[in-house]
């Protein structure tokens, strides 16, 4: 009996499109919701019913609170996914889907509103004993004010909008007199991004390892952690690569950990799945960093080691049902890594790079999960996010998965587009990177000048001219490509 | 020979190299080269002037050559182009003023990130060719130095 006759699912990319293949396999009609620029988009061909929601600027659409509770409500939708980013974490969100008579997948409102920003967060979290990074969570927020706390801090002091994510508006300011530009800055992309500028001071604690745990609360009294993520590698404080089980804790450092994680969940009243990070500095300890009140980006990861699919138990907790699982039967087995694709120029300074993909061929092959959004011929627009897709592997130990996500993305093909691929090679290819030798400067220490990109070899580019004098000929013959196929047309070649 | 250009180099083919090779289209975009007994499966794709190749884990995006192509065009002037399309958020430099090499002139934002134009050498600004608020094409001149 499946819980809700019917879900919309309120994002786009690849969220959306795995979102819906969970509700498939649990036999529940999805609706895709999609703005202006997405009519053709992949996780609108993986729904059931698509939606038209509104223009390509996100808040006129993804963001747009009463356009998704009248498409859900029109298409007869019992429930909401939210996916992550968009509208995963506002609280407002939350209520009006419940006071709409829906259900939202996901924490409820006051959940969000206590934790889903970084300031209130910090603040619950250091009541309830759990040890936060020394910094600033004040309500004062003049200029003047952020600039003596960051003073008294110590410098480098990161800067972070209180709402949001994804390591927008976020900096690492080494002086004072870098602060109040940095600080307008990260107020601009704060407001940009989230729709507030409310800012929290942290100390910048160098060469630390980013640790999150996931947990599961049903509401009924059960909290349960599903182990820890190493979210180390990170470029522009964002997340590129993850794995799990973290190479850099001990048995000892884990029991703290989900023991930690735990506690903050329950002091936060959570129920159904979310993420509390932490960060571990170099002498082992941990600080609570945030608590994620949405699923991550890096679930697969935790879906890869448990077994478990995060997806069909937001929805079964979000019906009301109490989760069946013991903690003692939340095992990992093996190795788990993610890598996230992006249309982005690693030789460029991570220049987004939109444009039509021409040609897109995920990896396959034992142990290895893709999970994308895009197809060839999709759109990569300027209005979103630039994550493409995300490549999982599993393996027996760290080694066989580091083998097989080296395998994966040398069979990644993304064409028409720039992505990282090169980059995440290289850091798969770093000795340290092996060793296990993770922390968030890890791409600045060891990469930062990596990118020194050979030429194509003469034999690829005389393939490859061979590959377009055969296809303008077979465009001449009979059944030929459609003249919208990018490969089927072809300019006249110059011959010396 | 043909010549191509890859970022902001010059590569050189021989075509009757090519079309001498055992290349096979599988599918829009998927080749298979043999050579005796060896079997290689690699991707390439049209795109206007250029074409994309996917060789051995890499990918590569190459521009046909014609005479005074445009990369040179480039350098030549002192125009700062739109790496990507956006939105210009900031204008930090008005025409006439000094900016040093790094400096930033102006930020476009996209996929919202903001992004400086810097200045690649120390010159004297010609002319801003932008204003906050615009949304801008990429290629489109931003800024042009002396």
């Amino acid at each position: 009996m499946s819980p809700f006759r019917k879900i919309l699912i309120a994002n786009r990319g690849e969220i959306a499109v795995r979102v819906a293949r969970t509700c498939r396999a649990m036999g529940i009609p999805t609706v895709a919701v999609f703005s202006e620029v997405d009519r053709e988009a992949l996780h609108v061909r993986e729904a059931d019913e698509a939606v038209a929601i509104g223009p390509a600027e996100a808040r006129h659409s993804y963001l747009n609170i009463a356009t998704l509770i009248a498409a859900a409500q029109r298409t007869g939708a019992m429930a909401i996914h939210p996916g992550y980013g968009f509208l995963s974490q506002n609280a407002d969100f939350a209520d009006a889907v419940a006071a709409a008579g829906l259900t939202f997948i996901g924490p409820p409102g006051p959940v969000h509103h206590a934790m889903g920003d970084k300031q209130g967060a910090r603040r619950l979290m250091a009541a309830a004993g759990v040890s936060v990074v020394p910094g600033y969570d004040g309500d004062d927020q003049q200029d003047s004010t952020l600039a003596a706390e960051a003073a008294r801090i110590g410098w480098p002091v990161m800067l972070k909008p209180s709402r949001g994510g994804g390591g927008k508006g976020m900096r690492v300011v080494r002086s004072a007199a870098e602060f109040a530009a940095a600080l307008a800055q990260s107020r601009r992309e704060s407001t940009a991004a989230f729709g507030g500028d409310v800012m929290v001071l942290e100390r910048f604690v160098a060469r630390t390892r980013h640790v999150e745990v996931q947990v599961l609360a049903d509401g009924h009294g059960t909290t349960l952690h599903l182990h820890e993520r190493e979210c180390s590698i990170q470029r522009r404080h964002q997340k590129v690569i993850e794995e799990s089980p973290s190479p850099g804790l001990d048995a000892a450092q884990r029991v703290t950990l989900y023991a930690a994680a735990v506690a903050a969940a329950r002091a936060a009243h959570y129920v159904n799945a979310g993420t509390v990070e932490f960060l571990l500095d170099p002498e082992g300890r941990f600080y609570f960093l945030e608590m994620n009140t949405r699923l991550q980006v890096e679930h697969a990861v935790t879906e890869a080691v448990t077994g478990l699919d995060l997806v069909r138990l937001q929805i079964q907790v979000a019906a009301g049902k109490p989760v069946v699982l013991r903690q003692e039967e939340i095992v990992t087995r093996g190795h788990a890594l993610e890598c996230r694709v992006y249309a982005e120029d690693p030789d460029h300074d991570d220049l987004p790079s939109p444009g039509r993909i021409l040609f897109f061929a995920p990896p396959e092959g034992p142990g290895i999960r893709t999970d994308s959004g895009i197809a060839t011929g999709s759109e990569v627009t300027v209005d979103y996010d630039p994550m493409l897709a995300k490549v999982v592997t599993w393996g027996r130990d760290r080694t066989e998965s580091i083998e097989r996500m080296r395998a994966a993305l040398a069979r990644t093909a993304v064409l028409g587009v720039v992505t990282n691929l090169s980059r995440l090679q290289a850091i798969l290819a770093h000795p340290a990177f092996g060793r296990g030798e993770l922390h968030t400067g890890f791409l600045d220490e060891h990469l930062a000048d990596f990118s020194r990109p050979q030429p194509p070899p003469p034999e690829a580019l005389t393939a490859a001219i061979a590959a377009l004098q055969r296809s303008r000929l077979s465009s001449k013959g009979p059944g030929a490509p459609t003249a919208a196929d990018p490969w089927a047309s072809l300019g006249a070649w110059r011959l010396a | 020979m043909i010549r191509l250009l890859w970022g902001e180099t010059e590569l050189e083919v021989d075509p009757r190299a090519a079309a001498s090779l055992d290349v096979r289209p599988l599918g829009p975009g998927t080749f298979v080269l043999r050579r005796g007994d060896a079997i290689e499966t690699f991707h390439c794709v049209r795109d206007g002037d250029a074409f994309h190749l996917f060789w051995r884990g890499a990918a590569y995006r190459l521009e046909e050559l014609g005479e005074g192509h445009r990369a040179a065009q480039r350098h030549a002037t002192g125009a700062l182009e739109a790496p990507m399309p956006g939105k210009v958020i900031a204008v930090r430099k008005a025409a006439g003023e000094l900016v040093v090499k790094g400096e930033e002139i102006l930020i476009v934002e996209a996929m919202k990130m903001e992004n400086a134009i810097r200045a690649p050498r120390d010159a004297r600004v010609k002319r801003i060719a932008a204003r906050v608020g615009d949304m801008v094409a990429p290629g489109a001149v931003l800024v042009e130095l002396e």
